[in-house]
């Protein structure tokens, strides 16, 4: 081996462990397991959320709501409070189907799940539970660095035969913490829909878990479609107290606005 | 006989040159007005025809609604060919056929974004789209290559693109998993009021491709007839044809396909359902400007025919109060009652026929002044006139009718007086001095 070929070698070598080693199927599946494993709460939920939507040419709106939760069933319903337009409105999840009351009309509409909640970029998977690899296959795509934090980036593609609303998503995982940082949903054209940010996480002991349940205490929701619309939702005063066993009804949400 | 009394009515006519051709005129006014605003009533009408069937509706069309779940619904006919065959088998009045691909999007180019109602064309499938739409920019020709769009121009103004550019059309799929279509803008037409303003056409493929349709499935089937005025017979018979041939055919309910979907997804059902629907049903969402004109035509009409008609009262009174010693004498030397009344009568049918028929004509005229000369339509009346030149649009059947109209009334008009001209006393009448 010449002088130069040997230099190279030893260059190289040196450098080996500086590169990012891929994750096997096993431990990406591993890692997205892990993501929604952190923030499963395997009982009830109860949480005040800020939406503050910002859409171009449009004044900004900011939505007071309550979000509640139960695991066991995949229950989950949303109550506007704020502002008093919106007040008494809600989305109630009934089986497979989202279900959406306005008290203005006094009627219950059958709306699709991926509906935009109070037509912001907001979607119902957003503040519910994680499904991620109940609906995703995931790959490994790289490791990298997302501000000061160390990353696993992972493309998930939906599984054949489930329904949502981005049939792909990027993922940037911080290694340490296995919480999301930063996501990407991709249009079934490959195009870029939505980046969200989750700038902060939170954790509370969950009874129900005998564990820790994660959450992303902020979100940033950035329309890369219409580049100028933005979300922000803020959760705040979540309890993980057992709710109402009849809270998960028509008639509960309907009483709210009487 | 009749002869002799209508010249008696005419030269009494004459004899009272000034006030019989300030009421006649009055008469005339009338009628030439009401004939004008009928005119642009059914211009209106016509255009809105003309438009909407052009843009978004057959005059019979076959659509429906494809459930995943009870809750998802897409605006799709699935196997449309076996549709159509059904369809071409039942309805012996079909002149052609347009295949239209339904769907709904929002548009973001880089300055602006708006939601364009989407109609998926094969525009060499189309003769009469090329022949109402105009364009002011670009070629229809294009419209045959993917990835394509037409807008209207208040659409390319609002989105801020022009032939050439290309911009970003975001829909949920049937299923609802988000997608989009990069398209490009190869033609800009002149806009053509209200529907113009949210309808964007792209090629048949496109909606396919946007919302992962099959091959075998289109938005509706738009049946153009050699008669439209058949049209919602044809729609009623359809409906029961195709019920009895075994497709799910939805009842009969008069809006456009675009509002039933809050009632469709509220429905416990699965699979396809047809909906049969005329071109009054998908334009009902504008059918309050006709009404709100007719409204306003007969408000006219009534407010216009109670002058006339206390003109004419007023009148004849005047009349009968200076001609009562003639009446006396007439009465005198043998004229029954019954021909005082019916003298009065002819003498203000006369004068009425003469009125509404100079009216008509007067009407006419200027209704084909008018549209010699296209005036234009302001920009904010051109969206709900649905014309850019103000269109005036007159038929001899209703000319007539409406003139008949106000002619029958003023007649009626002049009973009463007469009645009490009839009734007078000859000793009385002769000795009256006026």
């Amino acid at each position: 081996m010449t002088r130069p070929r040997l230099a190279l070698a030893f260059a190289l070598l040196a450098l080996a462990p500086l590169a990012a080693r891929a994750l096997s199927p096993e431990e990406v599946r591993r890692v997205v397991k892990t993501v929604d494993e952190r923030q499963r709460n395997a009982g009830d939920w109860r949480s005040l959320c800020y939406m503050e939507a910002k859409e171009k040419d449009k004044s900004d709106v900011v939505y007071e709501l309550t979000v509640f939760r139960r695991s066991s069933d995949q229950k989950f319903m949303l109550l506007f409070d704020k502002p008093r337009s919106e007040q008494g409105k809600g989305y109630l999840r009934i089986e497979k189907n989202l279900w959406f009351y306005d008290p203005g009309v006094g009627r219950w509409e059958r709306r699709t799940e991926r509906e935009r909640i109070g037509g912001t970029d907001t979607r119902r998977g957003d503040l519910d539970e994680s499904r991620l690899a109940e609906e995703y296959d995931a790959v490994w795509e790289g490791d990298g660095k997302l501000g000061a934090y160390q990353v696993h980036r992972l493309l998930l593609t939906v599984k054949p035969g489930v329904d949502v609303a981005f049939p792909q998503i990027r993922l940037w995982v911080d290694q340490a913490t296995h919480n999301v940082l930063k996501r990407q949903e991709l249009a079934l054209s490959g195009k870029l829909m939505r980046t969200s940010l989750y700038p902060r996480w939170k954790k509370l002991h969950s009874e129900s878990k005998k564990g820790d349940v994660w959450f992303p205490e902020e979100m940033r929701f950035y329309d890369e479609i219409e580049k100028a619309n933005q979300t922000l939702i803020l959760v705040r005063s979540v309890d993980l107290r057992a709710l109402d066993p009849n809270l998960f009804t028509k008639a509960w949400l309907e009483a709210k606005s009487r | 006989m009749l002869a002799t009394d209508l010249l008696i009515s005419a030269r009494n006519l004459a004899r009272h040159t000034r006030r019989n051709l300030f009421l006649g005129g009055a008469i005339a006014l009338v009628t030439a007005l009401l004939v004008l605003l009928g005119g642009l009533t059914a211009g209106i009408r016509e255009a809105m025809l003309d438009s909407a069937t052009t843009i978004m509706t057959g005059h019979v069309n076959v659509g429906g609604f494809y459930k995943i779940t009870s809750g998802m619904a897409g605006a799709l006919v699935t196997r449309y060919p076996e549709v159509l065959a059904d369809v071409r088998r039942h309805v012996p009045e079909l002149s052609f056929v347009a295949v239209r691909g339904r769907g709904y999007a929002k548009a973001v180019a880089d300055t602006g974004s708006m939601n364009l109602v989407l109609a998926g064309i094969d525009v060499a499938a189309e003769p009469r789209f090329r022949e109402v739409v105009q364009l002011q920019a670009g070629s229809l020709d294009a419209l045959r290559e993917p990835g394509t769009i037409l807008l209207f121009e208040d659409q390319a103004k609002r989105l801020g693109v022009g032939v050439g550019d290309a911009f970003t059309l975001s829909a949920p799929t049937a299923r609802g998993v988000n997608n989009t279509a990069d398209v490009r803008v190869v033609a800009v037409a002149k806009s053509v009021g209200l529907l113009s303003s949210f309808h964007a056409f792209v090629p048949a493929g496109e909606i396919r491709r946007l919302y992962q349709l099959r091959a075998d499935n289109t938005g509706a089937l738009h049946l153009f007839l050699r008669n439209p005025a058949q049209a919602a017979r044809v729609a009623a018979r359809l409906r029961d044809d195709l019920a009895h041939d075994g497709w799910k055919v939805m009842d009969a309910d008069p809006q456009p396909y675009w509002q039933k979907f809050q009632r469709v997804n509220s429905e416990d059902w699965t699979g396809q359902r047809l909906d049969v629907t005329t071109w009054e049903d998908e334009l009902s969402f504008l059918t309050w400007i006709l009404s709100a004109l007719q409204g306003l035509t007969g408000l006219l009409a009534t407010v216009l025919m109670v002058i006339v008609v206390v003109g004419i009262m007023n009148t004849l009174w005047i009349a009968i109060r200076e001609r009562t010693r003639e009446i006396g004498t007439l009465r005198a030397i043998g004229m029954q009652r019954r021909k005082v009344l019916w003298l009065f009568v002819l003498e203000a049918a006369l004068l009425a026929v003469l009125g509404t028929a100079a009216g008509a004509l007067l009407g006419w005229g200027v209704a084909a002044a008018v549209n010699r000369v296209h005036v234009a339509v302001p920009t904010a009346v051109q969206f709900f006139l649905m014309q850019r030149h103000l269109t005036l649009s007159l038929h001899g059947l209703t000319v007539l009718r409406d003139a008949g109209g106000i002619a029958l009334v003023t007649t009626l008009a002049a009973f009463y007086p007469a009645r009490r001209a009839a009734r007078l006393e000859p000793v009385t009448a002769m000795h009256h001095i006026g």
